[in-house]
């Protein structure tokens, strides 16, 4: 049944997490705890991880985990098939993220199935379309250059808190119509909301944003200007304005959505790039081929993952779903499928093109990934000039952390 | 405004306004014209928005603007029809004005 997205409540479909919640239709040969995401083999290095997946098991399994149980999707082929089938395969109440149950909302548009979701995509597609994120350029160049300017000439950084993060947020508050000076702040709620090792520091920096961002609302519905909130808040698609949770959870989500995911992702390829100077200095003598290049090293380095509710029965390589399970595409495994990715691990710009899942796929395709693709084309062209030459500082510790969103925590640089 | 005709598989036309400097896939999803999708937004990267332009405009058009929609285009198909393009890659212009494209059965 279609939810009422100016009505949210919490979803009915429970939660199943550890050994003694496994399903009985669930054969117990594709029962695993793989360690995905939380285990020490995971941590120590989780692509190459996610990479000998197809090894280890079958490409879909029953993983048991203290957090939660799910199916998980392996091939390339099967996430294809699962993200543009909605039918099947819902998004209604598949967000993992915690809420007050009380003052409930949505996601939006990503926990909106089809047909209400595409109104909501219209009112922001335009902006974030190839030629919405154009006009964003020349700003998200000086951002860059801004950056770098602070550290460019000292011979090292922590590239993580010095260009991995303040980036994407400066990128993000000029999207949002919101002032630079809140850059800082910003970046410590994303990084307290989405790291923090304890709940009452998440809880903070959660009650913090939603308060900014609900003044936020407020100024720019009395305000109008050219920004995403103003947009969001002034919408009226079909004649209708949206209603207040409509708009907070819209908003909420691309703050959500998206500043940790582009963060990782420049994180991963320039610890990447800080062990390989011979790619640097192929990709620097490459400046024509940088579209393959940002689209081979977004397959290579993706970061995230894409769960889904089985909205009704259905069997996949034989094996039986049930309306109410629930299932997570791990877009990196797939990624890494040897069938449609030959010798995967490898980064090779030449490779053809095909279909890459690190946006997903489907009608919830990630709206941000012309963003998100141009922020990284940028980062690169804008780095790779002022400091060609840059390596791994030598007693640096790579370490990652639990969490659906995979990077390293700190890349310490020298040049 | 020039204007394209959508022909779906089944022959229902569709004909939509699309601005000069748009591109022929964002022309259907944002007038609701089902057979194109375009689910990655025009980043030549998931061959959603196949279509095929019609002969009488296929000179005009040309054929695919770089390897990787030639990549997908041949992974999509299994070949590369001449007429073959994907449509967010197919930017308006004046000249354009009238453009019939096909629209293949699915998408995927």
């Amino acid at each position: 049944m279609a939810i009422d997205a100016a009505n949210p409540v919490p979803p009915a479909y429970p939660r199943s997490a550890g050994p003694d919640q496994i399903p009985p239709h669930v054969p117990k040969e594709l029962v695993f705890s793989s360690g995905l995401t939380t285990g020490a083999e995971f941590l120590a290095n989780p692509h190459d991880f996610m990479a000998r997946m197809h090894e280890k098991y079958p490409p879909i399994f029953y993983d048991v985990s203290e957090h939660i149980n799910a199916w998980q999707f392996l091939k390339h082929e099967d996430a294809l098939f699962a993200l543009r089938h909605w039918e099947y395969f819902s998004n209604e109440g598949a967000t993992p993220f915690p809420r007050d149950p009380n003052d409930y909302f949505y996601f939006i548009p990503i926990e909106i199935d089809p047909p209400e979701h595409r109104k909501y995509r219209n009112i922001v597609d335009p902006l974030f379309s190839p030629r919405g994120v154009l006009k964003l350029e020349d700003l998200i160049r000086q951002r860059s250059r801004d950056l770098l300017d602070e550290f460019a000439d000292k011979g090292e950084c922590e590239f993580t808190t010095a260009f991995g993060r303040p980036l994407p947020v400066s990128v993000f508050l000029d999207i949002m119509g919101l002032p630079q000076d809140m850059r800082d702040t910003f970046v410590d709620w994303a990084v307290n909301l989405l790291h923090a090792k304890d709940r009452e520091t998440m809880g903070r920096a959660m009650a913090n944003i939603v308060a900014y961002i609900k003044q936020a609302i407020a100024e720019k519905q009395a305000h109008p200007d050219e920004g995403v909130i103003s947009r969001i808040a002034h919408a009226a698609p079909d004649g209708k304005p949206l209603s207040e949770k409509e708009i907070f959870g819209f908003v909420i989500f691309l703050f959500i959505g998206g500043l940790d995911t582009v963060f990782a992702t420049l994180n991963n390829i320039w610890l990447w790039l800080a062990r390989n100077p011979e790619r640097v200095r192929e990709i620097l003598a490459r400046p024509g081929d940088i579209d393959n290049i940002v689209e081979e090293l977004l397959r290579r380095w993706s970061v995230t993952f894409s769960g889904r509710v089985v909205a009704q029965d259905f069997e996949m390589r034989g094996v039986k779903l049930k309306k109410g399970d629930r299932i997570t595409c791990v877009l990196p495994a797939c990624n890494f499928d040897p069938e449609v990715f030959p010798d995967p691990l490898e980064v090779n710009f030449d490779r053809p093109r095909k279909t890459i899942l690190a946006f997903t796929v489907g009608v919830h395709s990630c709206m941000g990934a012309h963003l998100a693709r141009l922020e990284l084309k940028i980062a690169l062209q804008e780095w790779l000039q002022r400091v060609p030459g840059f390596s791994l500082k030598p007693d640096a510790k790579i370490e990652y952390r639990p969490g659906g969103v995979v990077g390293p925590e700190l890349v310490p640089l020298v040049w | 405004m020039p204007a394209v005709t959508y022909v779906e598989a089944d022959g229902a036309c569709h004909v939509v306004e699309v601005p000069v400097d748009e591109n022929v896939m964002h022309g259907a999803v944002y007038n609701d014209v089902s057979g194109i999708i375009g689910e990655c937004g025009g980043a030549c990267s998931c061959a959603t928005c196949r279509c095929y332009v019609d002969e009488a405009w296929s000179a005009q058009v040309g054929g695919p603007a770089t390897d990787a929609e030639r990549d997908l285009l041949i992974g999509a198909d299994g070949e590369l029809k001449p007429n073959a393009r994907l449509s967010c890659q197919i930017t308006m212009r004046a000249e354009l004005d009238g453009l019939v494209v096909h629209m293949p059965e699915h998408q995927f």
